[in-house]
Formats: structure tokens, sequence, C-alpha cells
């Protein structure tokens, strides 16, 4: 028996083409589930986020441009579905700008608010983040998302020696990530006066370099001048750097792991997506997949074996048949 | 209207749907000669008519799996509607309530008044484009001029959130009047300031408002929420000596603002009815015919694509059903 006749092949792959496009023409979708996530972006935009220590596309540029450049393509990125609200931080608190909304029917506006964010949005000079931390982790606990806050961890005034203060939220409750942003190297903070305009850098006298406020640290008797009643910090003002500044990871790091968020350094908006993805909390979304080019495929290539294949065949074998056998030559 | 595809890939198939441009999906009869046979106009038209049918079977069947869809875009239309910056109070007083306490019982803070007053704004008027900005110590953009009310009532749900210190209102309509000039060209942007109280506006920022003023110009709206017992914009002074913008700031923040040389108008709530009043009185006054964009979502086309080939595919079929088989001379 010879394989099927010709005809009946044409056939068949042309029946096989209908009965695959019915197949696709009935829609069929699978329901897959994808990630997406509910941030609350928190900006710290305190006098040291000036500091030029930062990148924004390879060229040096303050560390809030840094984190503004960063959270623009972090908010491109995230997958359709995803919402992100704004805050501030400044002083001791998160001052929500909105409440978290989608990210891919909102984009423009999400970016336009990221982009103005602003240093002078900042209503005092204070950057006490651990409290400021706190209220932020309060308010993505009342909106149900996830915190990134992005901050330098330079705390201005300086903490007391008994540390920060406790924290309200419990550990844990909240999602989210800490984000170091700025420098290891310390550099001056560029200082501005109240039009706006830069003038100079703050200088070592304008800062505090130690918190007077609770009780003196334990090596403070051997300083000198020390009197336990009248001078119980000692009696020489203490020399320090706290008009320099660096991203303080130790002290971010212990702040994460006080509240038990996760914490990066800022180094590229990749690793920032990753982190975040590693330490938000996940909202699954049923999304349907299109199966339709499944069954088209296997249409088209019936087709393509009906018009390409079989007609080479039958002309190699018609060849085959016509041809005059020829002797090899030597 | 501009068409799309998902995968380009795809498309390098495309060449393939001409092959049946060259073949017939019939099985070749051995026949000496076509010239034997009498040139036949319906045959001929039958033969190209096949050759067209695959090929527009295969191409679009290529197309669909290519993703083949509409661009999702915007068309303008024309609506009524208007541009509008709300500016926003948030220092710490809007937590009160009129009577200027802590709200308790039934009772709605400021901010929360504003806030729910605010909304129903919003979704009575679906097509005005929106900027929100907010102000305290110190001026804070919210969201630009946009017409996406989602996020514009995700700003406005922020409000009642605890507020801050100040209430430098100099500052906010500064920020304020700055957004406004982003507006479209040719329209009256609005700028409706919600606040409860109002403070000494400095001289230089004053100088500031007035060229602001002057290069923008826009309409100009205060509402103000009165707390019990405080004087107000319309209040009298009591005492001679007592007309000072630091002892009635309200009233001399009222007056300054007369002087913008800008169409301005102020409210005065002192609960949430008379608020929803005002707030009427401002969506009455700013509608103008605005032209906005609406967006016109992605259209997938790969379905009408997939039954033009079924269609193709069915013709096909038929015409090989009725197809004769030629008569097969024995085999040797």
């Amino acid at each position: 028996m010879t394989a099927g006749p010709p005809r009946d092949l044409r056939l068949w792959l042309l029946v096989a083409a209908m009965l695959a496009l019915l197949a696709a023409l009935a829609g069929p979708t699978a329901a897959v589930s994808r990630p997406a996530y509910d941030l609350l972006l928190v900006v710290d935009i305190t006098g040291s986020m000036n500091a030029r220590d930062g990148t924004v596309n390879g060229r040096p540029a303050s560390r809030l441009d840094a984190a503004r450049a960063a959270l623009r393509t972090l908010v491109a990125r995230l997958p359709c579905g995803s919402r992100a609200g704004l805050g501030v931080f400044t002083e001791r608190r998160s001052f929500l700008l909105f409440e978290p909304v989608e990210t891919c029917a909102n984009f423009a506006p999400i970016d336009g608010a990221i982009a103005a964010l602003h240093w002078r949005m900042a209503w005092e000079g204070d950057s006490r983040i651990a409290s400021g931390v706190d209220s932020a982790l309060a308010l993505a606990q009342e909106l149900g998302a996830s915190l990134v806050f992005l901050t330098d961890g330079h705390e201005a005034p300086p903490l007391p020696a008994s540390g920060p203060p406790a924290f309200d939220a419990e550990a844990g409750a909240v999602s989210g990530i800490l984000v170091g942003v700025g420098g290891t190297v310390p550099v001056p903070i560029p200082r501005f006066d109240d039009r706006g305009r830069e003038i100079g850098f703050v200088r070592a006298e304008d800062v505090p370099h130690e918190s007077r406020v609770g009780p003196p640290p334990a090596d403070a008797s051997g300083r000198p001048g020390w009197h336990p009643r009248n001078a119980p910090w000692g009696a020489v003002p203490e020399a320090g750097t706290e008009h320099l500044t660096e991203v303080r990871e130790s002290h971010l790091r212990d702040l994460a792991q006080r509240t038990g968020l996760g914490y990066a350094l800022l180094t590229g908006v990749d690793a920032l997506e990753a982190a975040v993805r590693d330490t938000a909390a996940v909202r699954p979304i049923a999304a349907a997949v299109d199966l339709r080019p499944v069954p088209a495929a296997g249409a088209l290539l019936a087709l393509l074996a009906l018009y390409g294949v079989v007609p080479l065949m039958e002309r190699r074998r018609r060849s085959r048949r016509h041809a005059p056998r020829r002797s090899p030559t030597a | 209207m501009t068409l799309a595809v998902d995968t380009p890939a795809v498309l390098l198939l495309a060449p393939l749907a001409l092959l049946p441009a060259l073949v017939l999906p019939f099985a070749a009869a051995d026949h000496p000669s076509l010239t034997e046979v009498p040139p036949d106009r319906v045959s001929l038209a039958v033969d190209a008519g096949l050759r067209l049918v695959a090929v527009v079977a295969l191409a679009s069947l290529v197309l669909a799996l290519a993703g083949l869809h509409r661009l999702a875009g915007s068309v303008e239309r024309e609506g009524r509607g208007a541009e509008i910056v709300l500016l926003l109070d948030r220092s710490a007083s809007m937590d009160n309530s009129f009577a200027g306490r802590r709200p308790g019982g039934d009772e709605e803070s400021k901010s929360a008044a504003a806030r729910r007053l605010l909304l129903q704004f919003l979704e009575r008027r679906p097509h005005d484009r929106i900027g929100v900005a907010a102000f305290s110590t110190a001026p804070m953009p919210v969201l630009p001029v946009t017409d996406h009310h989602e996020a514009l009532r995700a700003a406005v749900h922020a409000i009642d959130r605890p507020g801050l210190a100040h209430t430098d209102v100099g500052r906010g309509l500064a920020l304020a009047f700055s957004m406004a000039e982003g507006a479209t060209p040719g329209s009256a942007p609005a700028v409706v300031l919600v606040s409860d109280g109002a403070a000494v506006i400095d001289r230089r920022v004053q100088d500031a408002l007035r060229d602001a003023a002057a290069r923008t110009p826009v309409h100009l709206y205060w509402l103000y929420l009165r707390t019990q017992g405080s004087r107000g914009i319309f209040g009298e002074p009591q005492q001679p000596g007592e007309d000072t913008p630091q002892a009635m700031p309200e009233r001399h923040l009222h007056r300054f603002l007369g002087t913008l040389g800008i169409p301005y108008r102020a409210f005065e709530a002192t609960g949430a009815l008379a608020v929803e009043t005002a707030i009427e009185a401002i969506a009455t006054l700013e509608t103008r015919p605005i032209r906005y964009r609406e967006p016109v979502p992605r259209r997938d086309l790969a379905g009408p694509a997939y039954a033009t080939a079924a269609a193709g595919v069915l013709l096909l079929l038929l015409a090989k059903l009725a197809e004769r088989r030629p008569r097969r001379a024995a085999r040797p």
C-alpha cells in the first residue's frame, strides 16, 4: 500500500486548518495570577538630601535628584495593576501627598508629582528619621501598602546616647524597604537662603554634633572639664562631623531591623526594583492569557504544508518518476 | 486610527502568504497539455478567486498571530468644564471642627468636610482638568494639572490626615499661580483656595503675586472655612488700631486679593452646608466650553483577522470538497 493518495492529504490538511481556526475563534484563555504591588513611596526631602553625591544617568546629581529619578523609573516598571502613593518626610513626620493609585492608568500625574518633589516643600529643617519612618509605617499600615522609604539616614539633630526612640508600629506589621541614598564618603551639605539661592555649605559650627537630650553617654566622665551637675557632657564643645554627610548605612540597617523592613543601598534602578520586589507584599491579580495563537499556529502550519510542502513533495516525486535515469558519470 | 502588532517578528512569515498565488490545493491531473482545454472565463475567475481567498486567509492568519490591534489613543472632544488648581490648607487647625475643637461624636472636622465635598465636586465634573497643591508651613505641589480623576481623588482623600503647623497662604498662592500658568493656553484657569485661616503675606511675596496675577489672568476663589468665634473675612474692626494684617489676617488677605486685578470671589462658610453651597456656586461659575481628550482604549483586531482566515479556509474547503478526482491511468 502506498501512502494515502495526495488528494486526501490535502483535504485533511484543509480540514485540520479549519478545525484549528474554529478552536481559535472560540477564544480560549487561561487564567494566570500576576504579581502587583501596593507601594507607599516616601522621600526624605531634608537638607542633607541636597548633598551632591548621587548619580543620574552617570552624571553627578543631588541625592534628591537620584531618588526622584530612581522612583520615576521604578513606577514606570511596576506591573500594571500595581498602585503607588507618594509622601514626603522631613522634621519628624511623613506627610501623605496622595493615596496609592493604579500606576499604569495614572502614570502621568504620578510621574509629574514625583518630578515636582523639592527640598523647598520641607516645613522644617530637622531630620528625625526614626520618627519619620515610624509615622510612614503608620500611614502605610492604614493604607494597606508596603513602604518604600528613601533616605540618607542622616539624623539631625543627632540621636541621643540612648539611641532612637521606640517604635509605635509593631515590627513586621508592614512590609517594605528602607533605601539608602547617597555616597559612602562624607561630603558637605549645600545651604540655601530663604529665597532658595545657594549660599555655600553648612559649616561645622552651624549644627549640633551631639545630642544633649537624655542621660549623657557612659564615657562622658572622662571628658575634660566634666562635672556631674554643671557639665555632665564635659566642658569642651564636642567636635564632630555632623556638617558632613554620607549615607548612614549602619543606622538604616538598625532601623530596618527594628521595624522588620528590608534595607538596600540605592545603586541603580535594577537593584532597587529587585529589592522592592523582594520585600514588598505581593497582591496577586488574576489575568487572562490569550491562548488563541496556539491553535492558530497549528492552522498556519497546516496551510503552509498544504501550499508549500505538499506541492514540493509532489514535484519531487513526479520528477523522479518522469526524469530519465542518468548513468553515473565517471 | 493607528494599527500595530505586538510581535513584529511574526510578520517575517508574511511573504509565505503569497504561496497560494503559485499553487492550488488540488491534485494535479495527468493531462498532456492545457492548450487542449478551451479557455473558459468562469474557470479562470474561479482559479484566480481561490488563489486570492487563500492569500487573504494566510495573510490575515499571520497578522492575527502577530497580534494585530488598533493602538490606544485619545480623541479630542468638546464639553463643558474648566481648568482648576485646588489649593488646600493642610494646617493642623483644619483637623478641628467648625466649632474650633477636636471633632467628637458625629462632628466632622473641617478637613473631612472639605474632603467629602471636594470628592462630590470631582464626581460631578468629570471633564475638568485639575491640579492640586497643598500649603501649610511650606507650599507643596501635590499633583500637576491632570484629567486623571482617579489620581485626583487619591490626592483629595489624603487631605484629612493630620496637618502641619502654620498657614503660609502667600507662598501657597504663588505656587498655585505658577501651576495655573502651565494650563492650556487660552483657557482661563481658576484657582480655588480652601483654607480656614490666613496669615500676613510677606511684602516680597505680595509683589510676586501681583506679577503672577498680571501674567496669568486666573479666576480666584477663596473658600474660607470659618471657625466659630473667628472674625472672618467680612468682620469689621471693633476697636480703632485693630485693623492690621496681624490682628485681622483674613480681612486683609481678602482686601489684598481684591486688589490683584483678577476676577476674585470669596465665600465664607461656617458649616458643611455652607461649604456645599459655595462649591456649587464655584461649579456654576466655572463652566465654560472646554476641549478635553477622551482616551480610546486599545482594540484587539486579532479576532476579526481569525474570522477572516476561517472564512477563507471554509471557502477553500468547500472548493476542495467539490473537486472531482482526476481519473488516473492504471499504474503500469
